[in-house]
């Protein structure tokens, strides 16, 4: 580690330290459960998977192993200490297992996230029907975010051990195998998986699994086949075993056969078996085969990559295997399923006019996102902003978006007739009005490590500055004479430059000069040709100004939109006008030549005569020289590219500029939010339902059932304590009236013994064997302590507007939150989460450098920071200057730091006003927030980051190292987790808080990390690239669809376990603000729903790459009709609901009241909420013209609804009937 | 082979729009040359007839053709009015009226009668068994014997308009009406006032299952709901009943007996009923030997549609040994429908509604025209899936007109010669079979789960679960009186059975195992008709595939 990483690191553990002791010398005052700080500090991953587990002894011995070996071998070697005892302290064969199966998970997801904790709920041994014994493992939904990799070598893991202490395999009964089958088909329907395995493959799996996967039940649906099973205790989905089988074991086969044939007490030789596809044992080999490497493809698993190597993949169909065509990635419309209504369609898979892909990674970017330029945003009518997640066609499923300003921006058609390329977002506000059609969505950037990532053949590359200069270079051009020349801009040369080049080196044209001649046909291309050699130039032949003129003609305009060429269109005047024609006109294969007023022809670059000369357009060839080869050239149909044409014709190489393009649409919004519950919650203290539906503290204060009851006095259930210096019974963590400490005090639910927890923290009645418990129903009043709350912090009912309370607790010892907390917290309005944390989310978003004026804030701070020197190795003088961001350092939203101000104010008050200390932060503006302390946290996830505020952007995201995103394991398509002010963490959170369920620990800080260690993060992150500059090898790699592993482009991975590990990420394109385009996405800004699709609808018809039938369609199959036909099965199933007392019934009562209060019982689904999208969808349906069978759905459903709504002998009449 | 050239003549006539009587086909058939037959026929053909009737056939064969062969001749002229009388009947679905044919023997082609020769009969005849049989004689005689007759049809008279007061009418109207079945049977008390009655008195209760829940110690607490309240039952897990319980279905209507606790908060059950039917009940059945094709679930439009099997059925229809079926009963699910499930239309042989009604009315033109058919919607029919299902609507009555068939909504109770069958879809039968152990209703065994809904006197008791309900001013979907046939369909298995003398039949279906079938494990019975005797209420099954 580099010193100034060393010292970085230092200084935050040291600011952590500072408010650690704070928060210790204030817990060991207050009434908190507990009298320290509820966060253990870890600082690498084997603490984090220790404290995580509870298992004495893990962190010792991975750290152990660590060196040595890789995590999942690690994993192994712990389950080896398990068997044998040497780990952990268990004295059943389950029990080993178990926490084998445990810390594998734990360590594959370095203590992370709660899947090891909540993901696996039991380990058991049952017995086959031979009479041997054999293990089940019992998974629950938190599985989930443990990841495939994970899942799958837990049942490794399980059975490895198994094997080591002696248990046989588990030796499926048929039924149960069918079982597993038809099971996840339901899971898949219900819940969906990311890869679902056709029914052959799965009982395969489960045929040869030697052990037994089991688990909860997730859904309600249950299986109609294969049901009441013996050895399977639920008639529903289980959703944690669904999802170890697919995308555990199914998906991973690969990588744990990998550690299988290194073990030789397990042998899994079917696994071969399953990577091959040799599961079919009879006819349906043919279809399921393909369909079979179909999902393969979806999935970009890493570790298929032997197979997807040759496998077909997206070269199979694309001509540019076999050279009869060009190179093409195939279309995929995975991304546009389940489209909603209201987000709209940017772009139909690979389509003209959709997005370009270009390479690069962006300053802003990396890490699953996807850069657009600024105007694209503005002018897809905001739809777009930072952080907004779209799902896209390719490499990924889904990316954040970041704006990036280098890129080329869109070309619109104007009202005007122009056709103008935007590539300011100013610009693309002041024309945004104007525009009639999007022909060109401009570049889409896409980073090298995203195609690694996903595993994703490299897709071919837009012709762009990057690769042109490098092809330049190559032609053996002195590209540093070039650069050092002030009056060239290499990047954006005028037309006679660009020309000269093209001509003079051994090079392609000019980038900017190319168009994307291969999305015209030949023919088109002839007509073009043509149409110029007809064209007049007008105005001064010699300079820049001058004019190519064209008779208008829909053809030549067609194409013209097509190339996307930047021209005007005066149909009224029979002219098409196109500025700086040269090098169009010479790519046509045309010929500029002087006709002087003699008549006689001279090349236009010798001509420089004084008389009025007027350039003609020579067009040198004929349709009839083109060679076949040209002529038929195509992708779809053949000669529908006309690319080989252009190369045949021009006098210069032609690239083709923009062979992929990226079909996408829009996902989720970005998030930047305050994170409330619903309702908002001050203080975790229950008072049942006195408090009304508000939950209001006060009202509950002065609540009385009738008049007979004393006000404010509520029956709760709530943890009993004990005082155990003067024996005083109370709820609170303090002795009312000796003020020591109180612990829990169990009793036997039957004889009332009193029970002390054991070692493990069991509580079992030694008499009845039963389970003790220290919760209690009993009354409180809660007016006294109300009262003496607001006394106790000296504040008065004035001081907020509300107080809201909860209505019970959902943690094991349902021990209450002081209420004193609570009114500071409503004081400074803010709101606490279910652990007793204030949190406020954000969209994720990567970042690795960043200039000092867009974070707002100035040169000195970042100086202060630590930051001295730019990325360049300048020293630091100027707030433009680019910086290398640190691993740890974040940047807020504007939002979050206004928020974090008010947190630090209820900080500041609850340490002077309730624990009786100094004031931490006293902050007066949000400056002073840079250098403060943060936590990350992510849901699914059981360990907080600490992270260091380093600036504040418009944007409504939160921008951070990926590094730092990757520590929380979040990517950044689109995830969104919370960041926390680290006082309010470390004084307010508590364990006791946390609901005794199901993922009821997950999205808490069970333990923070201190410091991020590289090589124990999300190896996700490491697959990004940190170069400056891609290779032009890589560039032609990508024509020939390579494997991206197979091109060398420095990742991250390159330097892990290095000296430079936390520095070095060079970027290849700069942005002039990591916040540009609008601040938020227009489906936030807009109101209705219907506001919505309409926009989205019109959105749709403006865009080139667009059908807009095709999004009504799906708007209407994915949108309308499965909420009409949903409301309408609730409707005719549903629950009824008490107005006045809030109380359900699943039927009607008879009485037709409340059966509860005798208040008036009322519909839950109401004839409004079932057909409000009725009309709509129709009037949909017919306006964008879609399919008979679509409309007939929607007949189906109106006629259903009208049967059910109305009555027959009094049909509702419209105002016709009256006339 | 004669019967190939009848389903071949028919099927021709069918592709020209016509359907035809059987007498009729019999006749062309044995013509020297069918084809030409047929083709002189049809000019012949009025140009408003739909169906072309045995005259028809019998002027044009006897007028130029003098030497017609003997054999082609009906002998029985009854016959010939019979059939005519059926197909020509008006489109007027009347509800709840009697139908007898003999009223409507007015229509204008029914001329003739019976001035064919009659010496046929006796003459030496070549021809096989099958052309003899199926010679027009051996069709019932007299159409004034048939009587049809629909109750309970709802379609039209929808009244509900989705509100709560709706809901609480239906299920008023089911604890009022089943529970008179009970209330003769128990000393029954309202809830509020067993509250009321002091601890240990014998107690018994009639009302709707609210709630069914076992307790920590292994017995039931069944709570019962009537108009004035609710209050809770425990079945003791060591009383012989307890077995019933696994039967029970929220909301279904029972009665209870027992002994009140002695706090009165609860009552422990010793005995419940069920308003069910009688063991001694005694079924109507017909005067004559008559027999009806109970069938459903044809699922026209499907790619798994059996074509084969059902021109099959529609040709044997045609035969002596079908001589006696006068009645066809469809119990919904006549085509496939669109949007049922996602994606669907990609597994849809004919993607628009309307054709897949027309092809149904094709394929059911070839069902004997002088069949009386009755049929009710299903789950795939384009109608509300909430149940009742009124009969479908105008449009579609239009396209499948040419048969003339009696629409009615889903459940319906049809009378045929004085012996009702319960006619419903049967989409609750998923639930019952879902809800109830496997010994006692599976879907290889679809009969049983049905005996239960005839125990329970409800054709779809549990309400909030799979099966949807569309509040209505009054519970249609009450069995009020006991039918003496009981006829579903939809889950696609045949079985049959009887129940306290009552005759449960769950038809097969006419569609080959679909994807989503194999997937969860259901092997349907498909290409299957069961004809039941009216006179005697026996089946037979006959298989087409």
């Amino acid at each position: 580690m580099r010193t100034e990483d060393e010292q970085y690191f230092q200084g935050l553990e040291d600011q952590l330290e500072d408010a650690l002791a704070v928060a210790e010398r204030a817990k060991k005052r207050g009434g908190d459960p507990k009298p320290e700080v509820e966060i253990p500090v870890a600082k690498d991953m084997a603490d984090r998977v220790e404290n995580i587990l509870g298992i004495d002894g893990v962190a010792e011995r991975v750290r152990e192993l660590e060196g040595q070996m890789s995590r999942e071998e690690a994993a192994l070697e712990l389950a080896e200490d398990f068997a044998e005892g040497r780990v952990g302290d268990y004295e059943t064969n389950a029990g080993k297992i178990e926490g084998a199966v445990r810390t594998a998970v734990a360590l594959l997801t370095e203590g992370v996230v709660a899947a090891p904790i909540e993901g696996i709920d039991r380990v058991e041994i049952l017995q086959n029907d031979d009479g041997t014994e054999f293990v089940n493992v019992y998974y629950a939904g938190p599985i989930r975010s443990a990841g495939g990799t994970a899942q799958a070598l837990s049942v490794l893991v399980a059975d490895y051990t198994r094997a080591l202490v002696g248990i046989e395999q588990y030796d499926a009964r048929q039924e149960e195998v069918e079982r597993y089958a038809e099971e996840l088909g339901l899971y898949d329907k219900e819940t969906g998986l990311q890869y679902s395995p056709k029914d052959s493959e799965a009982k395969f799996i489960a045929k040869n699994l030697p052990i037994m996967l089991d688990g909860e039940a997730t859904g309600d649906e249950e299986v109609s086949g294969f049901r009441d099973l013996e050895r399977v205790d639920t008639n529903s989905a289980r959703g944690g075993m669904c999802l170890v089988l697919a995308e555990g074991i199914a998906l991973k086969a690969p990588k744990i056969q990998r550690y299988t044939r290194n073990l030789d007490e397990v042998d899994w030789p079917w696994l071969q078996d399953l990577i091959d596809g040799n599961y079919y044992d009879d006819g349906e080999d043919a279809d399921a085969a393909d369909d079979e490497s179909g999902g393969e493809d979806d999935e970009g698993d890493e570790e298929s990559s032997e197979t997807d190597a040759n496998d077909p993949g997206d070269g199979g169909d694309a001509p540019g295997d076999d050279s009869e065509g060009p190179p093409r990635v195939e279309t995929s419309e995975k991304f546009l399923r389940d489209l909603i209504a209201g987000r709209p369609v940017f772009s139909h898979p690979c389509a003209k006019g959709g997005f370009r892909l270009r390479y690069g990674r962006a300053r802003n970017h990396g890490f699953a996102t996807a850069g657009v330029h600024p105007a694209a945003m503005h002018l897809v009518d905001d739809f777009l902003a930072t952080g907004t997640q779209i799902k896209t066609e390719r490499p990924g499923k889904a990316a954040g978006v970041v704006p990036v300003d280098s890129l080329e921006g869109p070309t619109v058609k104007l009202a005007n007739g122009d056709v103008r390329r935007i590539d300011d977002p100013e610009d693309a506000l002041e024309i945004r009005n104007g525009v009639e059609a999007i022909l060109d969505l401009g570049e889409y950037l896409v980073n090298y490590g995203e195609f690694v990532e996903n595993n994703h053949p490299l897709a071919p590359a837009s012709y762009t500055y990057e690769w042109w200069i490098q092809d330049v270079e190559a032609a053996g051009v002195d590209i540093q004479a070039l650069e050092d020349d002030p009056r060239i801009d290499l990047e954006f040369p005028d037309p006679g430059e660009a020309l000269e080049w093209a001509v003079e080196y051994d090079a392609p044209l000019h980038p900017e000069y190319t168009f994307l001649w291969h999305d015209i046909s030949v023919d088109a291309f002839c007509t073009l040709a043509e149409a110029v050699a007809d064209g007049r130039i007008e105005g001064d032949g010699d300079g820049d100004d001058s004019v190519l003129v064209l008779e208008y003609m829909e053809p030549v305009r067609e194409a013209l939109e097509t190339i996307v060429i930047e021209h005007r269109q005066r149909p009224d005047e029979d002219r098409l006008e196109i500025d700086g024609w040269r090098p169009f006109v010479r790519t046509l294969g045309c010929e500029p030549r002087r006709a002087v007023a003699d008549g006689s022809a001279l090349e236009s670059e010798s001509g420089n005569e004084a008389q009025e000369p007027t350039v003609e357009l020579e067009r040198t060839w004929s349709p009839e020289d083109l060679s076949e080869r040209a002529r038929t050239w195509g992708h779809e149909t053949e000669g529908d590219n006309a690319i080989e044409a252009v190369n045949e014709v021009a006098p210069f190489r032609v690239r083709e500029r923009a062979p992929t393009r990226v079909g996408n649409r829009m996902g989720r919004p970005e998030k930047s939010e305050r994170r409330d519950l619903s309702p908002p919650v001050h203080t975790l203290f229950p008072i049942s339902e006195a408090g009304g539906a508000q939950r209001n503290v006060a009202d509950a204060a002065k609540h009385a059932e009738t008049m007979s009851d004393t006000p404010g006095v509520v029956d709760v259930q709530i943890g009993r304590q004990r005082c155990e210096s003067c024996g005083t019974e109370t709820f609170k963590n303090r002795c009312p009236d000796c003020n020591a400490r109180t612990t829990p005090d169990y009793r036997c639910y039957d004889c009332d013994v009193q029970v002390d927890p054991d070692e493990a923290g069991r509580v079992e009645c030694p008499r009845c064997e039963r389970q003790a418990t220290c919760v209690d129903t009993r009354e409180i009043d809660i007016h006294e302590e109300y009262r003496d709350a607001l006394e106790e912090v000296g504040e008065r009912e004035n001081a907020f507007e509300i107080l809201k309370g909860v209505k019970g607790l959902s943690s094991q010892t349902k021990v209450p939150e002081p209420i004193e907390k609570g009114i500071l917290r409503a004081k400074h309005d803010v709101s606490t989460f279910k652990d007793g944390t204030v949190r406020y989310d954000m969209t994720d978003l990567p970042v690795t450098s960043v200039r000092a004026s867009e974070l707002d804030v100035d040169v000195g701070q970042l100086q202060a920071l630590g930051y001295e020197e730019d990325i360049h190795g300048e020293p630091l003088t100027h707030e433009d200057q680019l910086v290398e961001l640190r691993v740890q350092d974040i940047v807020l939203s504007n939002g979050a730091a206004e928020h974090m101000l008010q947190i630090a104010d209820f900080i500041d008050d609850l340490l002077e006003q309730y624990y009786g200390l100094e004031p931490y932060y006293e902050f007066e503006d949000r400056q002073e927030l840079v250098g403060e302390l943060v936590f990350g946290m992510a849901p699914h996830t059981s360990a907080a980051t600490v992270g260091r505020v380093i600036g504040f952007t418009s944007a409504a995201v939160g921008y951070a190292h990926p590094y730092f995103h990757a520590a929380k394991r979040r990517n950044c398509d689109g995830d969104e987790d919370c960041v926390m002010l680290l006082l309010d963490g470390l004084l307010n959170f508590s364990k006791s808080f946390l609901p005794d369920q199901r993922g009821g620990k997950m999205d808490a800080p069970l333990v923070m990390s201190s410091r991020i260690d590289p090589s124990e993060i999300d190896d996700e992150a490491h697959n990004m690239d940190v170069v400056r500059q891609y290779p032009r090898e890589f560039y032609l790699a990508t024509l020939e669809q390579a494997d991206p592993e197979a091109v060398d482009v420095e990742i991250a991975e390159d330097t892990l376990g290095t000296d430079t590990e936390y520095t070095g990420f060079d970027h290849t394109h700069d942005t002039t603000n990591i916040a540009m385009g609008p601040d938020l996405s227009a489906y936030k800004t807009l109101g209705s729903m219907m506001d919505k699709m309409d926009a989205q609808l019109e959105l749709s018809r403006k865009l080139a790459a667009v059908d807009e039938t095709d999004v009504a369609e799906r708007v209407i199959e994915y949108h309308f009709l499965p909420d009409l036909i949903g409301n309408l099965r609730a409707f005719s199933r549903q629950e009824t609901r008490c107005l006045d007392c809030g109380e359900k019934f699943r039927r009607m009562p008879l009485t037709g009241d409340c059966r509860e209060c005798g208040g008036r019982v009322n519909l839950t689904v109401h004839k409004g909420s079932v057909n409000k999208y009725m009309q709509t969808a129709i009037q949909v349906a017919d306006e964008y013209d879609c399919r008979p069978y679509t409309k007939q759905r929607l007949e189906v459903l109106e006629k259903a609804l009208e049967s059910v709504f109305e009555n027959d002998k009094n049909k509702q009449s419209g105002i016709e009937d009256f006339m | 082979m004669p019967l190939e050239a009848a389903a071949r003549l028919v099927s021709e006539l069918t592709s020209r729009g016509y359907n035809a009587e059987r007498e009729a086909v019999t006749r062309l058939a044995a013509a020297e040359d069918p084809n030409a037959a047929l083709e002189r026929v049809l000019e012949e053909v009025p140009n408003d007839a739909l169906v072309v009737q045995a005259d028809h056939v019998e002027s044009v064969l006897s007028r130029p053709d003098t030497t017609g062969s003997p054999r082609t001749d009906g002998s029985n002229a009854a016959g010939a009015t019979e059939s005519e009388a059926a197909s020509a009947d008006g489109g007027t679905a009347g509800r709840d009226a009697t139908r007898t044919d003999a009223s409507s023997a007015g229509s204008p082609p029914s001329a003739s009668t019976g001035t064919g020769p009659t010496e046929g009969r006796d003459s030496p005849d070549p021809s096989p068994v099958e052309t003899e049989g199926s010679s027009p004689a051996d069709r019932a005689a007299d159409p004034a014997i048939r009587s049809l007759e629909i109750t309970g049809d709802m379609t039209g008279e929808s009244t509900g308009t989705g509100e709560y007061s709706d809901f609480v009418s239906v299920f008023r109207d089911r604890l009022e009406r089943l529970g008179t079945k009970l209330r003769g049977r128990v000393n029954h008390r309202p809830a509020t006032a067993i509250q009321g009655m002091p601890g240990g008195s014998d107690v018994a209760m009639v009302g709707l299952v609210n709630d069914i829940r076992s307790t920590a110690s292994g017995h039931w607490l069944i709570e019962l709901e009537d108009a004035t309240g609710t209050f809770p039952w425990l079945v003791m897990k060591d009383r012989e009943y307890v077995d019933l319980v696994d039967e029970l279905l929220c909301d279904e209507v029972l009665a209870m007996e027992g002994t009140l606790a002695d706090d009165s908060g609860i009552a422990f059950v010793d005995s419940l009923s069920f308003p069910d039917v009688p063991r001694t009940y005694e079924p109507s059945t017909a005067d004559r030997h008559v027999q009806a094709a109970l069938i459903s679930d044809v699922h026209v439009g499907s790619q798994e549609f059996m074509a084969d099997a059902w021109n099959a059925f529609a040709d044997w229809l045609h035969t002596e040994q079908a001589q006696h079926v006068e009645y066809m009963l469809l119990a919904g699910d006549m085509v496939e429908g669109v949007g049922v499930y996602p994606d669907q239309d990609e597994e849809l042989d004919i993607v628009d509604i309307y054709e897949q009604y027309e092809a149904f009315s094709e394929h059911l033109k070839k069902v004997p025209g002088d069949i009386e058919i009755v049929m009710i919607p299903g789950n795939h029919d384009a109608v509300r899936l909430a149940e009742p299902q009124p009969g479908f609507d105008e449009e579609l009555r239009g396209i499948m007109s040419a048969h003339d068939p009696q629409i009615v909504s889903n459940p319906s109770t049809v009378t045929l010669e004085g012996v009702s069958v319960l006619m419903y879809h049967g989409v609750s039968l998923d639930e019952v079979i879902a809800e109830l152990p496997e010994e006692k209703a599976s879907y290889d065994e679809p009969h049983k789960a049905m005996y239960h809904l005839l125990k329970k006197r409800h054709v779809a008791p549990q309400f909030g679960g799979h099966t949807r309900l569309a509040p209505e001013e009054k519970d249609y979907l009450i069995m009020e009186d006991v039918p003496d046939i009981f006829h579903t369909g939809h889950v696609h298995k045949l079985g049959f059975g009887k129940y306290h003398n009552v005759l449960a039949i769950n038809s097969g279906c006419w569609q080959a195992q679909t994807d989503f079938q194999k997937s969860v494990n259901i092997d349907p019975d498909a290409g299957f008709a069961p004809i039941v005797d009216l006179d005697t209420l026996d089946v037979t099954v006959q298989k087409f595939s």
